[in-house]
């Protein structure tokens, strides 16, 4: 478990009785970043472009991890608000279990700027800045409809259920995939975002229906999984295509496995949240509307080479 | 301080655990789709609001399609508009032009167009009943994002936007190629080299003279 270190000295720093916070002497003040396990490098991502660029602007930072708890992203808020920080940027562990806490956060002075989920309420973070994931959904299924041929069995793979970006995904797609009436699902299971679950959920998938032609992915590790499974099984043939634009999927496209993928541009929000922080510290507002959409982005074989740790090269 | 230590202990002691659910094909993971609060709004704000803001915003496509050529951020700066998270230009159009290309077999069905007499495609006409992309809805400033639960309510209203757009459409059967069609609608850009699919919300067939 990688929570930072730099979370456990930040946290140490400000605790320790008497002491004045290092950050309060020469910082424009504490901006806590928050967002879910590193061990996903998307969520990695995040957090060091939301690190990256507060500390260009001046502030200090405490990176932490609530791991999709919402018990320990409440007690990361209290954190926060103890340490008196001057905002807060979250990806949230949870659309409705996330209001509460922001809202606490918010009583107490300190506005909130959400990246990548959104929560089931406005009004109460200053900003949420998601991932179009419909739109990328519906690219994506573009994509794996066209490699298809638009017909054929096929197989998905779905995120956990309590993310809503697992809904919203499948909704993108089947929006497009259903549109073709001869494109047949087959199966559609979770596998909770996982690669393992993935693997030996489409070995399973594949006994059942050995004439699958196609699998589509509610993100990229459950499509790293359910391709080593297809690998494993000699169905190279079969048309994979995942969500997130991780690097693993990109050497995967580049080495003629994986077909395609959608990026999710992690690290251009998370800086763009900051962005938005400064600018309501120092303006008192963003001047934008609260809920943004940033666009997603087809990755294939074509623009693959050009895909960097969440961000294409331009 | 414990906080964040022990925090940091939970995490670690959470993380080997993973199960397999599976579930039977044809669960569905969506969400149950939010048909009546955005059918309200596309009765609600289409004739009313989009056909008049699109009749009177549109650009001409040739204006527009020579401004795209010199740099789609000027372009986009000048004619066209775009959300406050960026991303794709969206563009009011409409023109004249003659049919040079038509496929009709796909579910994503679309017309060429040629608007300059070169007899090359200049755009795409989208006819459904698959529409691509959410160019009305984004070209349309009274539709907000922050006034719908989430995107998948934000996305419903974009589909039905094109759904009625699109069911709209009276085409003649058969070979298209070489008639007069006179349009009005919406397209977005990401890139100024990507086609341009127009979304109509007036189209108009007739055979050349």
């Amino acid at each position: 478990m990688n929570i930072s270190r730099r979370a456990v000295l930040g946290a140490l720093a400000v605790g320790a009785t008497g002491v004045v916070p290092a950050w309060a002497q020469d910082s424009k003040g504490l901006i806590v970043i928050i967002t879910p396990s590193h061990d996903n490098p998307f969520f990695k991502a995040e957090a060091d472009g939301a690190d990256a660029r507060a500390r260009e602007l001046g502030y200090a930072t405490l990176v932490l991890v609530h791991d999709d708890d919402p018990n320990k992203q409440s007690e990361l808020f209290d954190t926060a608000i103890a340490q008196g920080a001057k905002a807060i940027i979250l990806d949230n562990a949870g659309a409705d279990a996330s209001v509460a806490p922001i809202q606490r956060a918010k009583d107490a002075g300190i506005p909130s700027f959400l990246i990548d989920r959104e929560i089931t309420q406005s009004g109460v973070a200053v900003s949420q800045i998601v991932s179009n994931n419909y739109q990328g959904a519906q690219l994506g299924a573009e994509e794996f409809v066209r490699l298809m041929g638009e017909a054929g069995d096929y197989a998905e793979l779905v995120g956990k259920e309590s993310d809503t970006n697992a809904g919203i995904r499948s909704s993108g797609y089947h929006d497009i995939i259903d549109q073709y009436p001869d494109m047949t699902m087959v199966a559609q299971q979770t596998a909770n975002w996982s690669q393992t679950e993935a693997y030996t959920v489409m070995e399973s998938i594949l006994q059942a229906n050995p004439g699958i032609k196609g699998v589509i992915s509610g993100n990229d590790t459950m499509a790293m999984g359910a391709w080593a499974a297809l690998e494993a099984a000699g169905r190279t043939d079969v048309v994979v295509v995942g969500f997130d634009g991780s690097n693993d999927v990109r050497d995967s496209i580049l080495a003629g496995g994986i077909k395609a993928t959608v990026l999710q541009p992690a690290f251009a929000q998370a800086q763009m949240a900051v962005d938005q922080a400064d600018r309501f510290l120092t303006d008192g507002s963003t001047g934008l509307e609260e809920k943004q959409l940033m666009d997603c982005i087809l990755v294939t074989a074509d623009n693959a080479d050009q895909l960097e740790t969440f961000a294409l090269a331009s | 301080m414990t906080r964040a230590l022990l925090a940091g202990l939970l995490a670690a002691s959470v993380l080997c655990g993973c199960k397999i659910v599976q579930k039977a094909p044809g669960a569905g993971a969506g969400a149950a789709a939010p048909a009546d609060m955005v059918g309200q709004v596309v009765a609600d704000t289409y004739e009313a609001r989009l056909l008049p803001h699109v009749a009177q915003g549109a650009v001409d496509a040739r204006e527009l399609t020579a401004a795209i050529g010199q740099g789609l951020d000027a372009a986009g700066e000048a004619l066209g508009a775009r959300a406050a998270g960026g991303g794709a230009w969206n563009f009011l159009a409409k023109g004249e032009g003659t049919v040079v290309g038509a496929d009709r077999e796909s579910r994503a069905a679309v017309l060429e167009v040629d608007l300059d007499g070169d007899r090359a495609a200049d755009l795409q006409i989208q006819l459904g009943p698959v529409v691509k992309g959410t160019a009305l809805r984004d070209a349309s400033p009274f539709y907000v994002f922050t006034d719908f639960k989430d995107q998948i309510e934000f996305a419903a209203l974009a589909r039905a936007l094109n759904a009625r757009a699109t069911e709209a459409l009276a085409l003649p059967e058969g070979d298209l190629l070489g008639k007069r069609v006179a349009f009005e609608g919406a397209f977005a850009l990401r890139s100024g080299s990507d086609p341009i699919q127009v979304v109509p919300t007036r189209l108009a067939l007739e055979d050349a003279p």
